[in-house]
């Protein structure tokens, strides 16, 4: 069956795209299975394998599925021979997409072809395959390791070019980021797919209507601010959400012309309302060019005292890390957590250590909860401030509410948050993820460092998550799906643009903005199919039932869950004191900076007001003279916080409880043995459900 | 030099081997007319030994990971034993001691205040010495000043005037050396005490010089502190049940009874007895209930540097393996490093040489001796307490090798279970004398092999018989009421087999019925001396010194409210063999247990109570579901139509367990 000249092959670059070739249909095996396996519009096989041993891990240590190996011009599939005892033709699973046996293409890291008889070989669209494999394996930027066996199959042809397919088709995914606007077609599959079960739980609020932004300002119950509509057409600032919510003293004329003095024109805006009365803000930095003789400046200034008595200005990127330094340690984290990784066993530890990655993690969470117990302690407006306003203050304002608000960390609540914080207030998902791999240089996983994060608090109070482990895990694999709408784009902008195809004069130029960072052709062939296709919406993330089936998503919930559970500070001191903090703040209008877990007092709004200081941009100087000796007395002296609402979480951040999210970084490595690390609060779930339906049955 | 008294739960039954005498290079300093006497016999009913026991531990439960903890009544430093209300316990029995104790309290100070501070007493439990004005130098808060009170069975330091209470509570079992320290400071003379505990924490307290009653507290510290210096279907045509050993005479470091193959005679025993370190001849630790394979313990064998033999060992050995039909090897585990053996052999002892055992295979596991723990469990300590190094954290971590040694030894497990399992091949395991790496092999593998071993009443059953029985050198290697803190024979080797089963408990969540809990109750009880379970060295010890009849068991107090150590997700994986991964990137530090004394260590809200119901509900779920069942197969019975498939069908994914 296998010709002698067909062992060893030159890859050619192909010149069509994987998009525009045709299905296979030569064969007529192919055709058969071509029907067999649901495609999703769009979708075409571009090569298979029959009798392939997906190769997994269970409680009685490895085994082995067989089942078809597809290549698709989307994703590597695999599709599981039904059981001897299963009835013929029975949809094997549920979902349109498989959480567990797919691949979408973007998500493959790397590629080996493995034979008993040559070492290993790492697949490129320009290496040559001398030999028939007998295990591909397929790491996963997600940090799943898939491994598919040949060798009984006996069908080496078969072997030899699904490998080469998968080889090709991943290379020519790279960077083409069209294809993935157009050819996911699953948003004409979405009706057919979700179902009314989805209806009973709360809705998330996606924030792109402004009925969800009152809705939220209604729940939070902030009685000073309003939904301002100021940017409904994207023409104030391209990158923020369509909807602010702003003081409702101040009308949008004045709020115009507080723009010109933000990086990429990001006014400061309420994120939540803290029950006692602070409010928690977030903005860029200040512009280089803004003037502040200018009259609008008193716009600036109603935006950020929000008519609080102080205003305590945190300065984000301060003590965390940079985007460049957390795709660093990811890098290295990754490579320390592949199973092929080179580190000894007895040097485990200090490696990861040297990945930094806990130490960010640290840095995040303590400087989340100094946040958090700064807002609970007196009324205040707090302001994260950060250059660009669409990185770490993503990260920080959703942590600081996670801690402070327990409607944050229910599902539906958690969920909305992730919107409002990130998807609309633009965290450049697509750069940063770099799932299409655009631009190396701009990558840096600041989501998956904030998932981390999370996953350290629900380590730490177990009882006051709705959702579990699994559910994280969940989420940081979706992060690497290019089928969705929420983590495929750098804004709302571009992503109400991509999406929902309007007649495009209603789109509107960014004046004085951000500009769009991608390439023209990507914009103009994503026009023309959206022409073409005129589909409704991409699905979003939310849509848990197109990738996980019901027993999956109950393993969502977590059993131990105690609704409205009371504060727990966990060990950690809050750090600021109130008192001397009260005596310092008699003036009207005060200003504070917050950094390196310190408050040090500002003589002016704008650090350029002095005169004497250089503008040199929107970074505060220092000008406190040795507060930091009186702020350790301050932080190390633990008060009660007159204002702490119920559940507030302060969690601990010392060395031995930042711990590494096994489950999701060590899924890759062969010893683990599944079944028995599942999480047995899920299963407990399931299991009451079992029983429950049982009961109704 | 006096004896000092037994703790009184014991009943005083304290056989004291060495004298006592001050630590420390201040020790010289301490006048010895100061002591008070402090021999005293305390006979308390064993019942209500037994109720008080539960009142202290619950109190210790509540403390620690399982209760609500009431943030308001829990000063900040950790305690081991919060008590609700000792007094009331008093008065149930017979208040005359707190009574005469309280009165005494008054006379002496007159002072409001120390009477508040003053330490809650057990019945029997009787106040040695009582020092005001102390310091306690905590090394998260600063210096706290209080009362101290020695009591026969603890230290217990309480200041009132913070808010909440500050308490510090640490039985003397857990003091592994009390030093005297200089304390430099201007013009005053005061001086201090380090008390150096077994269980991850030093203490310091500091007082003033001149005032000569404060000598008491060191003295009486010192001298309390010290007070001394199932199932396998045997027997069967391979393996019977031998009493030789009844009065101790072919070893005595082993049990009365134990299983050896059945074609070996008596003589033959005492040969290889002879042939074996201290005569720990090989006995039967676990026979696999299909394949027959086994697993046998034994010491080294005395082989020396002429190579001896011994001929009935040999045979011996070769009787082990034919038991086994399934497989025509041996394979003999030698815990030790390959080197070491071979320095052993220059000394007499040695391992097993492939010509007189032509059928065996001798693999070394490389495990490194006592005093290589010893070390890494005091670096350890070292960066756990007081202070953790943040940013350098894990790679502290991994220069104690604490967490390298682990590896090792659950790697050695693994392999033996392996062999047992796949390998269907019988295993010999020893390493010198066959007490110390060998109980944790063994041990470890049984926990792998056998479902039983890890239920409540199973782990029992195996560290009783694995440990206790066989005599794992509990008290010379805890150190129990010896004074010498450098001894070269203390060595946490328990406390590293714990630290196994957690790492297993943590990689299979739902295989145990024990919880964490149930693990640092009986590591805490190790040190605590409350239970005569890990008392003395071997069963001929306990036998002489009649720990049963003085002591209570912890079993006892454990299987009394079994509620508290059990892991709600426990799943009985009959038959199933557990490998644990016994890889660096699978094994964490057991925080809960070494940094609990941080105070910002707290653990983790507690979900305990959340489990509880969890469970509850679903017992009551499965009561119906059962019921249901049962009614819907009573109908179709007497439908006498198709029968319902329920019953059958109902059997696997409900697991009936908890």
């Amino acid at each position: 069956m296998l010709s002698g000249s067909k062992n060893s092959f030159k890859i050619q670059p192909h010149a069509q795209g994987p998009a525009l070739r045709g299905a296979k249909s030569s064969d007529m095996n192919d055709q058969r299975n071509c029907q067999a396996f649901p495609c999703i519009p769009g979708e075409h096989v571009l090569e298979e394998a029959a009798r392939v041993r997906k190769i997994v891990c269970s409680r009685d240590g490895q085994e082995s599925i067989v089942g078809t190996l597809y290549c698709t011009n989307l994703r590597v599939a695999f599709v599981p021979e039904p059981a001897p005892g299963d009835t013929v033709g029975a949809p094997r699973c549920s979902t349109c997409l498989h959480s567990e046996h797919d691949v979408a293409l973007p998500c493959i890291g790397r590629l080996v072809a493995v034979n008993s008889f040559t070492k290993a070989k790492v697949l490129t669209a320009s290496s040559t395959l001398k030999f028939i494999p007998e295990e591909l394996v397929l790491y996963c930027r997600d940090f799943r390791v898939l491994r598919f066996g040949f060798r009984d199959s006996g069908l080496e042809y078969q072997a030899f070019q699904v490998t080469l397919a998968i080889v090709q088709a991943q290379e020519s995914c790279n960077g083409s980021a069209g294809t993935w606007y157009d050819s996911t077609a699953i948003r004409n599959l979405e009706n057919a797919w979700l179902s009314t079960e989805e209806l009973s739980s709360p809705p998330t609020l996606l924030f792109e209507s402004p009925c969800d932004w009152e809705k939220e300002l209604r729940r939070l119950g902030a009685a000073g601010w309003r939904v301002s509509p100021v940017n409904e057409r994207f023409d104030m600032a391209t990158s923020l959400p369509k909807y602010l919510w702003v003081p409702s003293r101040l009308l949008d004329n004045e709020l115009k012309r507080a723009f010109g003095h933000f990086n990429a024109r990001r006014i400061p805006r309420l994120c939540w309302h803290h029950p006692g009365g602070s409010d928690l803000l977030r903005a860029a930095g200040f512009h280089a060019d803004s003037d502040p003789e200018k009259e609008d400046v008193r716009s600036v200034e109603a935006l950020m005292l929000a008519g609080h008595a102080q205003c305590v200005i945190v300065e984000t990127a301060a003590d965390l890390p940079s985007p460049a330094e957390i795709q660093l340690s990811y890098l290295k984290l990754r490579a320390l957590c592949l199973p092929d990784s080179s580190v000894a066993d007895e040097k485990w530890l200090s490696a990861l250590e040297g990945t930094r990655w806990l130490d960010h993690i640290r840095a995040c969470v303590r400087k989340a909860s100094e946040v958090a117990a700064l807002l609970a302690e007196r009324s205040r407006s707090i302001i994260l401030q950060e250059s660009d306003d669409r990185d770490l203050n993503c990260l920080l304002a959703s942590l600081v509410q996670i801690l402070s608000d327990p409607h944050a960390r229910t599902q539906s609540g958690f969920q909305s948050l992730l919107q409002k914080e990130w998807v609309v207030a633009g965290h450049p998902f697509l750069q940063r993820l770099n799932l299409l791999r655009d631009n190396d240089r701009e990558e840096s996983p600041v989501f998956l460092l904030f998932l981390d994060c999370v996953w350290q608090l629900l380590q730490q109070f177990p009882a006051s998550f709705e959702f579990t482990e699994t559910y994280l895990v969940a989420l940081h694999d979706s992060s690497y799906i290019p089928f969705f709408s929420t983590f495929l784009f750098n804004c709302q902008w571009e992503r109400d643009r991509r999406n929902q195809h309007r007649a495009s004069n209603q789109i509107y130029a960014p004046v004085n903005g951000w500009r769009e960072p991608l390439p023209l052709e990507i914009l103009q062939k994503g026009d023309r199919l959206a022409k073409e296709t005129g589909g409704p919406y991409l699905p979003t993330i939310w849509d848990w039932a197109l990738r996980y089936t019901t027993q999956q998503r109950a393993q969502f919930r977590n059993p131990a869950y105690a609704r409205g559970s009371s504060s727990v500070p966990n060990g950690n001191l809050v750090p600021l004191g109130g008192d001397k903090l009260e005596a310092a703040l008699s003036g009207n209008g005060a200003v504070y900076l917050f950094a390196k877990g310190g408050l040090s007092m500002q003589t002016h709004l704008f650090p350029w007001k002095n005169g004497s200081l250089s503008r040199k941009g929107w970074r505060w100087a220092q000008s406190s003279e040795s507060l930091s000796e009186q702020d350790r007395s301050l932080r190390s002296k633990p008060t009660s916080c007159p204002l702490q609402p119920e559940g507030l979480l302060l969690p601990a951040s010392v060395g031995p409880l930042i711990r590494l999210w096994r489950r999701c970084y060590l899924r890759g490595s062969q010893e683990v043995q599944r079944g028995l690390f599942a999480s047995t609060l899920a299963e407990l779930a399931e299991e009451l459900d079992l029983l429950r339906e049982r009961l109704g049955a | 030099m006096e004896r000092a008294a037994g703790p009184a739960p014991e009943g005083g039954s304290g056989g004291p081997r060495r004298s006592v005498r001050p630590a420390g290079p201040g020790g010289a300093a301490a006048a010895p007319g100061s002591r008070q006497p402090s021999v005293e016999t305390l006979d308390s009913p064993t019942g209500s030994h037994v109720e008080w026991c539960k009142q202290l531990i619950a109190a210790t439960i509540s403390s620690q990971i399982s209760g609500s903890v009431p943030s308001d009544s829990v000063s900040r430093d950790y305690r081991v034993y919060k008590r609700p209300d000792i007094r009331e316990i008093q008065d149930g029995h017979n208040g005359y001691h707190s009574e005469a104790e309280a009165d005494q309290v008054a006379l002496r100070d007159g002072n409001k205040l120390a009477q508040m501070e003053e330490a809650p007493l057990f019945p029997g439990e009787s106040i040695k010495a009582i020092a005001k004005d102390v310091m306690y130098i905590c090394p998260f808060m600063g210096a706290v000043s209080g009362t101290v009170t020695v009591t026969d069975f603890k230290m217990y330091f309480k200041n009132v005037e913070r808010d909440p209470h500050f308490v510090l509570d640490v039985p003397l079992g857990v003091i592994s050396r009390v030093e005297k320290i200089g304390v430099q400071s201007h013009g005053d003379n005061s001086c201090g005490i380090e008390i150096v505990c077994k269980d991850m924490r030093n203490l310091r307290l500091a007082y003033k010089q001149e005032e000569q009653s404060r000598l008491e507290i060191f003295e009486n510290l010192v001298t309390q502190a010290f007070p001394l210096s199932n199932g396998l279907g045997l027997p069967n045509e391979s393996w019977k049940i031998s009493k030789i050993n009844s009065t101790y005479e072919l070893c005595d470091t082993y049990p009365t009874i134990f299983v050896v193959p059945t074609s070996v005679k008596d003589d033959d025993l005492s040969k290889v007895a002879a042939f074996r370190a201290k005569g720990r001849i090989p006995v039967l630790s676990w026979i696999h209930p299909e394949s027959q394979a086994t697993i046998t313990r034994c010491s080294q064998p005395l082989v020396g540097p002429n190579d001896k033999r011994c001929k009935e060992d040999e045979k011996y050995l070769q009787t082990i393996m034919d038991a086994n039909a399934q497989s025509h090897k041996l394979i003999i585990f030698d815990a030790r490093q390959n080197s070491v053996a071979d320095t052993n052999k220059a000394k007499g002892g040695g391992y097993e040489s492939e010509s007189a055992y032509p059928n065996a295979e001798l693999v070394f596991l490389e495990i490194h001796n006592i005093h290589v723990m010893r070390e890494s469990l005091r670096k350890l300590k070292e960066i756990v307490y007081p202070s953790i190094d943040e940013a350098r954290w894990l790679s502290n971590v991994d220069s104690t090798h604490w967490l390298e040694y682990i590896r090792i030894l659950l790697a050695g497990a693994v392999r033996i279970a392996d062999k047992i399992e796949s390998g269907k091949t019988s295993v010999v395991v020893h390493c010198s004398d066959g007490w110390d790496r060998t109980a944790q092999l063994t041990s470890l593998a049984m926990l792998m092999l056998d479902s039983y071993y890890r239920t409540i009443k199973g782990f029992e059953a195996l560290i009783e018989k694995e440990w206790i029985s066989f005599g794992h050198r509990f008290a010379m290697r805890v150190g129990h009421g010896a004074d010498d803190h450098a001894d070269a024979v203390r060595s946490p080797i328990f406390l590293q087999f714990l630290d196994c089963v957690w790492q297993m408990t943590k990689q299979f969540p739902a295989a145990f019925e024990f919880n964490e809990l149930f693990l640092i109750t009986i590591l805490d009880h190790l040190y605590s001396c409350l239970f005569g379970t890990f008392l003395y060295n071997c069963e001929q010890e306990r036998l002489k010194e009649e720990i049963s009849t003085k002591t209570v068991s912890l079993w006892s107090y454990i299987n009394s409210q079994l509620d508290e150590f059990t892991n709600p997700f426990y799943v009985n994986y009959e038959n199933h063999v557990l490998y644990p991964v016994a890889s660096l990137n699978h094994l964490e530090l057991w925080v809960n247990y070494y940094v609990r004394w941080n105070p910002r260590m707290r653990p983790q809200m507690p979900i305990h109570q959340n489990l509880k119901e969890l469970l509850a509900i679903r017992a009551e779920l499965q009561k119906k579901v059962e019921d249901l069942q049962r009614e819907a197969a009573t109908r179709s019975i007497s439908s006498s139509s198709a029968r319902g498939s329920s019953s059958s069908h109902s059997a696997s994914p409900v697991r009936t367990s908890v």
